[in-house]
């Protein structure tokens, strides 16, 4: 367990927070602990948690996608115009949907993996033009009156007292830690994250693996938005607006380096669950949002800012390695 | 490496070459002719005087806060906090102003400034001597800064008529008008603002210092530049340059929420990229950006004025405005740099044929600061 | 010489990285208006010294003194103030600077503002004293490697430094910009400057250095006036052993050609290089370092293809695009840059030795087989007798040698046909040496065909079976191993007399 605790330290330290998190939540309110409260902590933040889950791999290969929530309101843009274009089942406006995420995935991917521009400003392009698009598409209309079962689905709960969105997560967190932690592919991540070179100078396909990523994190955007939709029964061009910030802490905050090449399935899991903790219980406390926000803003800087001031003060002068 | 190669590649004087920012400036003077050029075609009665006016107007904060974030990507980082930092200076200063009727316009700018450039400093202590990459500081505090104005302001507005009436008058003031061509204060200040920063960038110094640090940090560092000095400076400066942006939102709008200015980060990041500033670091100018705010603007004022388009594919250009940006950068860079690999690629170093420059810049050219 | 004082003393300076002693009670003194050559195999210590002597590395114990005075610069600004300025084989410039600001960017006293008209004047006067027909106003993105560094010996005039350390300067240039240099250098001795000048080219220390260090293993060897060493007591001192003493050749079985090359080109880099290589053979690629040698096997291995010419794989013509195109048919490469190219120094021994061969492990789902993993990675670590706490140690913790050794393990575990190495045993102790020589041999016997690029002439020589030498992107000559001498190789490689 010490040694387990030593090779993982800050899923260690991360665990500790939550622990303590979850200790001052449960005094401030009875509610917290119940089982019903800890379905709406996620479900209430479902949709970003499932992009986080892509965003680990995206950052771990040692890029970034700014364009997450966007892409987002695209999807469930597309979805709904072509909803109320009104000739097509919904199951395609959905599937529709989910196509348009995963196609500006692929445009971004695109022009990182193969192109080769930097993905912060690709991105950053894309946050400015998915939004942008969303707003072609829907102007300042609110499409709603989706069909019954789908306004269902995102808004009660589908096994026992288990949203769909839930049951969608959970498999899609399972699936993705076994591929970052068994896969071949996540074995790829990782080693393209510490050195893009390295890899190519082994024979892994960089540029195809980069591309996945981006198109798995559109992907997973769009099936965000499409899910985001149901929850609310409608769809605006501002759907998960500012969400990129929320998604990158929490990724961040799990110990994933900006950088690349290194973190952990389980301390982004931590994360999440720690971010959603502290939203709830302020919530719970009567806390207005937007301070929630800078709260998780100040976790940001700080899941940064204090590993290098201990680093700083353990090693004054690095010694390099001959 | 032969002797005829040599002198193919070695630059002798009597070669002619162009400074790779003059090349960016003049394809944006291009773009911008061409594009009012096409709009007069589609739209009647384009080239007007009152035109010109709205777009020198309305100009004026983006092409602040581009100046703000060219400051910032020179030295290879990003601010992505601006427009949280226009909001809380706006914001503040209507507050000062409504408390204080005596202060007149310069004390507010000042005022505005100073406000700014303190929240400035608070991303250059932490991305300075924190060493933690600027893309996540000002994500943090663009929410952060909300928060605490969100907090200040507990859902009161600044109003209107709770400010002196210069304020609201400051943005119709003109200094010259020529044909039907006014020449706004505010627009004159924007203009006094990059003449001193263009100045500033090529004569100071330490104006110099910021393109070394940008263009090569490991170089800056081994000729002892002042390295986290230049960059908590510039910071600060981008700060102050948000708050004196925030100053003229608030002279422009009147009314301040605690959600004001939310979203001019993205703008003055495009503005800069469009403008040709490199966002690897080292590259770019102030009439660059200024260059860039413009094209960005008139396209905005002008299309809506197009019958067939609907005002909504504002940001949607926006997105491929800048990734055309990107691309030529890109190519430029690629182009010089390839001269520059061909030569220096040695079996010595182990030097891949892929310029390893571009490569190590290609994950996040801004955030490893 | 003696009666002057010196500029720059080192005296029982030690350093010590990990387990690795780096420089053991080293002592060096530099007089003003000398060319001083350090020279020495990989690992001797050259590289460590010269960052003491410019404070990026703090010694252990030990003295530097600075005419008169004990200095420890703490960073390379440090020392520039101290008078003391370095300049690498990769010349820092800032790319987007003009050449004359590149030249007078560290300047505390040209004041705050940019003269510009002043400042083209001086670098002008500057770069023509070094006779550079450059620009000062043109941006530094388009120089030439031996521009780069007249600019940076320009940025050392411009300082007017007592001491200029030189690492390896004249690595990527042309014969005739060497000249250059050369000239260069010894206007700054003439005008008092004291050179500390480190090259692996012999002949280029015998005619440029009025004294010579020779460093092995981390400990001062021997210091001289040029006029007291020749180049066989400089290599015997550097090496510390005959060529044949580290590696007792023997016949081995030599089967089919393997890989023949045919007018291979890749424009402006190498040209027309012919060779064939059999089952079995180790053939030695030898050269200077800037001759091509690594280009050649870059393209062999797919990472920049060749424009023309053709290459055979068991008398089958082979494409060669990508990595992965050669190691799908068994063309392995060994980087000579371990750390930028080589292994993915956080990952663990296993995964660094599975990882050209990922798709073994695979199963249909996409699933690593760990077990299997180990299991491979567990015998080649013991048949190459990797030194590691465990399996699962992030390779970063390994020492040189073992590194290396990991290195080699990902090749061999991808059964090559033909295994190129670049500079196979550089930067590694004199035991781990050993170890990879009798393992290439080994590997030779197993019918492999083996391609050694190495700048370690002896090691060459020692090894292999045929050597071919290249010079300027050309080969210059193929010599059978009986007439392959240390002489004829170098005359071909240098290309002088």
């Amino acid at each position: 367990m010490r040694d387990w605790a030593a090779r993982h330290r800050w899923e260690t330290v991360l665990g500790g927070i939550l622990l303590a998190t979850i200790v001052v939540n449960a005094t401030l309110s009875p509610f917290f602990l119940g089982f019903g409260n800890f379905i709406n902590l996620f479900w209430l933040s479902i949709e970003k948690i499932i992009v986080v889950v892509a965003m680990t791999f995206v950052i771990i290969n040692g890029e970034i996608d700014l364009s997450v929530a966007s892409v987002m309101g695209f999807s469930a843009a597309v979805m709904a115009s072509a909803f109320a274009g009104g000739d097509i089942p919904f199951a395609v406006a959905i599937v529709l949907g989910l196509l348009a995420g995963a196609a500006a995935g692929l445009a971004q991917g695109f022009l990182i993996a193969r192109v080769g521009l930097p993905s912060l400003v690709v991105t950053l392009a894309g946050l400015i033009g998915f939004r942008g698009a969303a707003r072609v598409l829907l102007e300042d209309r609110s499409v709603g009156d989706f069909p019954e079962w789908f306004d269902r689905l995102g808004q009660q709960p589908l096994i026992g007292s288990i949203p769909l969105a839930l049951i969608i997560f959970f498999s899609l967190l399972a699936v993705a830690w076994i591929i970052l932690e068994r896969g071949t592919f996540g074995r790829k991540v990782y080693v393209i994250g510490n050195s893009a070179d390295v890899a190519r100078y082994s024979g892994v396909g960089v540029s195809s693996v980069k591309l996945r990523i981006f198109v798995a994190s559109g992907l997973a955007a769009g099936l965000a938005g499409v899910l985001f939709a149901a929850r609310l029964g409608s769809v605006r061009g501002s759907l998960g607006e500012f969400f990129e910030l929320d998604i990158i802490t929490m990724v961040l905050l799990g110990g994933v380096s900006i950088f690349g090449g290194s973190g952990s399935m389980l301390g982004v899991a931590l994360a999440m669950f720690t971010v959603l903790s502290i939203r709830n219980g302020l919530g719970l406390a009567n806390v207005d949002g937007i301070i929630q926000t800078g709260v998780v803003g100040l976790l940001l800087i700080g899941s940064v800012l204090v590993p290098n001031l201990l680093e700083g003060i353990q090693s004054r002068r690095p010694a390099p390695e001959p | 490496m032969s002797d005829s190669v040599d002198t193919v590649l070695s630059p002798s004087r009597s070669a002619r070459w162009m400074k790779p920012d003059r090349i960016k400036e003049l394809t944006l003077v291009g773009i911008i002719t061409a594009s009012v050029l096409v709009f007069s075609l589609l739209i009647d009665n384009y080239l007007s005087g009152r035109f010109f006016n709205r777009i020198t107007t309305s100009v004026v904060i983006v092409a602040i806060l581009a100046a703000a974030q060219t400051l910032v990507l020179i030295t290879r980082n990003i601010d992505l906090s601006v427009g949280s930092i226009v909001g809380v200076a706006a914001y503040l200063t209507g507050d000062f102003l409504g408390a204080n009727n005596w202060a007149g316009p310069l004390i507010a700018v000042l005022v505005a400034m100073l406000i700014g450039a303190v929240f400035g400093s608070f991303n250059g202590v932490l991305v300075a001597y924190g060493r933690v990459p600027a893309i996540i500081v000002t994500l943090g505090t663009l929410a952060l800064f909300r928060t605490m104005l969100s907090l200040y302001a507990g859902g009161q507005n600044i109003t209107a008529d709770s400010l002196p009436d210069w304020v609201l008058e400051l943005n119709r003031v003109t200094v010259v008008s020529i044909g039907g061509l006014d020449l706004r204060l505010v627009f004159l200040i924007a203009i006094l603002v990059f003449v001193v920063l263009q100045w500033a960038l090529a004569r100071l110094r330490s104006g110099r210092r910021l393109y070394a640090i940008g263009s090569n940090p490991e170089a800056a560092k081994q000729a002892g530049l002042p390295e986290q000095r230049l960059v908590f400076w510039t910071f600060v400066g981008s700060g102050a340059l948000a708050g004196l942006a925030g100053f003229m939102f608030l002279a422009r709008i009147g009314t301040i929420s605690a959600t004001a200015g939310a979203g001019l980060e993205l703008e003055s990041v495009a503005a800069a990229v469009v403008g040709g500033v490199s966002i690897f670091g080292g590259s770019g100018t102030m009439v660059g950006a200024l260059l860039g705010a413009t094209l960005i603007e008139t396209l905005e004022l002008s299309l809506v004025r197009v019958p067939q388009v609907s005002e909504f594919w504002r940001d949607a250009l926006l997105g491929i405005l800048i990734l055309a940006g990107v691309l030529l950068d890109f190519t430029l860079h690629k182009r010089l740099g390839r001269r520059l690999t061909a030569a220096a690629r040695t079996d010595a170093g182990g030097s891949p044929p892929t310029t390893i420059g571009a490569r190590r810049r290609a994950g996040k050219g801004s955030s490893d600061a | 010489m003696t009666e002057v004082t010196p500029i720059l003393t080192m005296s029982r300076v030690s350093k010590r990285f990990g387990a690795t002693q780096a420089l053991d009670d080293v002592s060096l003194t530099l007089y003003p208006g000398e060319i001083h050559a350090v020279v020495g195999e990989n690992g001797a210590g050259k590289s460590t010294l010269i960052k003491i002597m410019t404070g990026i590395y703090g010694a252990d114990s030990g003295s530097m003194v600075v005419v008169g005075e004990e200095v420890s610069p703490r960073n390379s600004a440090e020392a520039q103030l101290l008078g003391i300025a370095a300049m690498y084989q990769e010349p820092l410039i800032f790319r987007d600077l003009s050449v004359a600001e590149n030249i007078f960017i560290g300047h505390q006293d040209r004041g705050r503002l940019v003269r510009w008209d002043a400042m083209y004047q001086d670098a002008a006067q500057i770069l023509e004293r070094l006779d550079l027909d450059i620009d000062p106003r043109m941006p530094a993105v388009g120089l030439t490697v031996a521009n780069q560094q007249g600019v940076e010996i320009a940025k050392a005039i411009s300082l007017e430094v007592r001491v200029l350390i030189m690492d390896e300067p004249t690595a990527a240039l042309s014969a005739h910009e060497v000249d250059r240099l050369f000239q260069q250098v010894r206007s700054l001795r003439d005008s008092g400057v004291s050179v500390l000048f480190i090259s692996h080219r012999l002949d280029e220390v015998f005619e440029l250095a009025d004294r010579i260090t020779v460093l092995r293993d981390g400990r001062h060897i021997s210091t001289r006036t040029v006029a007291e060493v020749t180049e066989e007591s400089l290599i015997k001192e550097m090496v510390g052993r005959d060529p044949s003493d580290f590696f007792a050749w023997s016949d081995r079985p030599r089967g089919e050609v393997v890989l023949r090359v045919e007018s291979l080109t890749r424009r402006g880099v190498f040209e027309d290089v012919s060779f064939q290589v059999s089952e079995g053979e180790i053939l030695g690629f030898a050269g200077l370092v800037g001759a091509g040698r690594t280009d050649v096997g870059l393209a062999l291995f797919g990472v920049s293809p060749a424009d023309s010419g053709s290459v055979e794989l068991d008398g089958i013509p082979v494409e060669l695009e990508s990595p992965r195109d050669a190691l799908e048919l068994g063309i392995a490469y060994l980087s000579e840059d371990r750390r930028q190219l080589g292994l993915s120094l956080p990952q663990s021994v296993t995964s660094n030795i599975t990882l050209a061969t990922l798709p073994r492990y695979t199963s249909s789902i996409g699933l690593l087989n760990a077990p299997a993993e180990r299991q491979d990675a567990g015998s080649l670590a013991e048949k190459l007798t990797i030194r590691t706490p465990s399996l699962a140690t992030p390779v970063s913790q390994l020492s040189g040698g073992n590194q290396q050794k990991t290195m080699l393990a990902k090749w061999l575990n991808t059964n090559p046909r033909v295994l190129i190495l670049d500079e196979p045993t550089r930067g590694i102790d004199v035991g781990a040496k050993t170890d990879v020589h009798h393992l290439i041999d080994e590997l030779a016997r197993s019918g492999i065909a083996i391609i050694v690029i190495s700048s370690d002439l002896p090691e060459v020589l020692a090894m292999s079976d045929r050597v071919l030498v290249m010079r300027e992107g050309r080969v210059r000559g193929v010599f059978d191993r009986d007439e392959a001498t240390q002489e004829r190789v170098m005359t071909a490689a240098v290309g002088t007399v």
